[in-house]
């Protein structure tokens, strides 16, 4: 690692925030920290991250308002939520506004630090992907990879890099069964026990990108107790 | 979400009940003047025996009255039903507030405990951060404690150790431990006016109460605080004001905010913590000195201004106040300061 990656870390919690920093600048990376909404969205836009790490009860802006003013300037940033809201709506919420990962407080060390190492590789693997086939096109749909643009019947959008990973992943699977427990392993190199939901909300996502009616998809398959299938054209 | 659709569904319900019972009515009455007005042209050919007399006039009363009855009760059910489900949504916001309180300072020392396990941490950091995780130890403390000591004050299990002394030293020496135990920065406060005469306090509580106001003002003032405290004596009573330069209050907020569980929800607030609790504790800590307490702004970004007033305490008069607290059960009343 030649340059220092760098996080934006919001936090109003004085003391969790002083320990964050702490161990995240002993693991090399460089970290901003924000005390509240307005602060974070001024530090910003004026400066260029790799990672956020977001709480969600904040003073002036909530982290799910940072999160999609965030997503909708810059759709590759990796946000990862920690809160101390445990309900599985929040949970769902953070997720559906653009968070990539959520993590609720309290939380072990290892556990934040591996999944914040886990994002930043998934950004670079990303990257990487893109030197592959840049444009994947399936029914009215077409992804480029290396922008993530996305058209899907004429209306344009764009995908989180998760977003991304997870389609290419598909299509690299396509016509074959891919379980909830692989696609955490694989694509969140996460473990499976930890949380399985966050996979349904994703492929809720995608399908109504991608999906003429999402309710009934053609793309997006779910197999019952398998897991999901990617049926291309 | 689920919320507004629930009060949807009782206020849809409501109306149906409301409209259902004036149909009912309209046809007690129109079922009553038909069959009266056929009963007075056709009753004495068919059946001579049947006359009429008052009892009718009874039935269609006693149903009408029967019919307002029911009204009113279903009014009385909807009105308790909307009181519940505020205090239910309030209950709600208390538990997710509390959980936040909770868990912020109960993570920040796990994290610490996982880093200084697992990590060379120099002396002068580890220092700090036995520091840290002895202010969170403390957060949770006094949380737990309002919650423990409110609901005790609430079932009257509190005991109260009421001190006849002088208002004025009094005072200035709680507030003065207010500012060392929250360690507010020098010339934060000022303090001016005269108090001169006694009056019966307990000094714990009191100093909750001076703790919340003060803490109040730290949270809701955008950048450096400022507070003014004004003693005032009058025949009666003694008045402090506790005037602060925050973010101050709608006048719709001023007499919500000693409601148990109640927060303001501003946009524009520099803190999101609390649990609704502190202002109540304070407003039921001055009742039980039988006094009260106000909230004045002018309006945001304009301060707020708490007022306190608390009785004098006469000893010519001062029968009625002691009998007073004395009639409280678990309170003792120390008049020691008094022949000092």
């Amino acid at each position: 690692m030649n340059e220092r990656q760098k996080i934006l870390l919001v936090e109003d919690e004085d003391t969790l925030a002083i320990g964050l920093e702490f161990n995240l600048t002993e693991e090399g990376y460089e970290v901003i920290r924000a005390k509240d909404g307005r602060e974070a969205l001024h530090i910003f836009g004026n400066n260029l991250f790799d990672l956020i790490i977001l709480d969600i009860m904040l003073p002036y802006y909530d982290g799910f308002e940072i999160a999609a003013i965030v997503r909708n300037k810059f759709p590759q940033m990796p946000i990862l939520m920690l809160t101390a809201r445990t309900a599985a709506v929040d949970r769902i919420k953070g997720l559906e506004v653009g968070a990539d990962d959520y993590l609720t407080k309290p939380f072990h060390l290892q556990e934040l630090l591996l999944r914040v190492k886990g994002m930043l590789k998934r950004k670079n693997w990303y990257k990487e992907l893109n030197d592959e086939q840049k444009i994947y096109t399936f029914g009215n749909n077409e992804i480029n990879f290396e922008t993530l643009e996305c058209s899907h019947k004429g209306d344009n959008f764009r995908l989180t890099p998760h977003e991304a990973i997870l389609m290419k992943y598909f299509i690299n699977n396509k016509n074959k069964i891919v379980s909830r427990k692989e696609l955490l392993e694989k694509v969140w190199h996460l473990n499976p026990e930890v949380e399985t939901r966050t996979v349904d909300i994703f492929i809720a996502r995608l399908r109504k990108y991608f999906e003429d009616d999402p309710s009934s998809p053609k793309f997006i398959i779910s197999i019952r107790s398998m897991g999901y299938k990617f049926v291309g054209d | 979400m689920k919320r507004s659709n629930t009060l949807f569904a009782h206020i849809t319900i409501f109306v149906i009940t409301q409209l259902l019972w004036l149909c009912l009515l309209g046809l007690w009455i129109y079922w009553y003047v038909s069959n009266y007005i056929i009963f007075e042209k056709v009753g004495d050919q068919l059946s001579p025996q049947i006359l009429y007399d008052g009892t009718n006039v009874f039935a269609f009363v006693g149903g009408i009255v029967l019919l307002v009855v029911i009204s009113f009760s279903l009014s009385f059910i909807f009105r308790q039903l909307n009181v519940q489900l505020k205090m239910t949504r309030m209950y709600d916001n208390f538990i997710a507030t509390i959980t936040h309180e909770l868990k912020s300072p109960l993570s920040s020392i796990q994290l610490y405990l996982e880093t200084l396990s697992t990590r060379n941490v120099q002396q002068e950091k580890r220092e700090e951060f036995y520091k840290l995780m002895m202010k969170d130890a403390n957060r949770l403390k006094k949380l737990m404690d309002s919650i423990l000591e409110i609901a005790a004050l609430e079932q009257k299990r509190l005991d109260h150790n009421y001190t006849v002394c002088d208002s004025d030293k009094t005072l200035r020496q709680i507030i003065r431990a207010s500012e060392d135990q929250l360690n507010l920065p020098p010339q934060s406060y000022t303090i001016s006016g005269v108090l001169n005469s006694l009056t019966l306090i307990d000094k714990t509580a009191m100093g909750i109460v001076i703790d919340n106001l003060f803490d109040n003002a730290i949270k809701y003032t955008n950048g450096p605080f400022k507070i003014n405290i004004t003693f005032k004596q009058l025949e009666k009573k003694i008045i402090i004001e506790f005037s602060d330069n925050g973010i101050g209050l709608p006048l719709n907020e001023q007499k919500k905010i000693f409601n148990k569980f109640y927060r303001v929800a501003d946009k524009n607030s520099p803190t999101v913590k609390g649990t609704g609790l502190g202002l109540y504790w304070v407003r039921e800590i001055i009742k039980s000195h039988k006094g009260k307490i106000y909230v004045t702004s002018e309006g945001t970004n304009k301060g707020s201004t708490f007022k306190i007033e608390l009785p004098v305490y006469k000893t010519s008069s001062g029968n009625f106040l002691t009998k007073f607290f004395k009639k409280k059960k678990r309170s003792t009343i120390d008049m020691s300061e008094l022949y000092e």
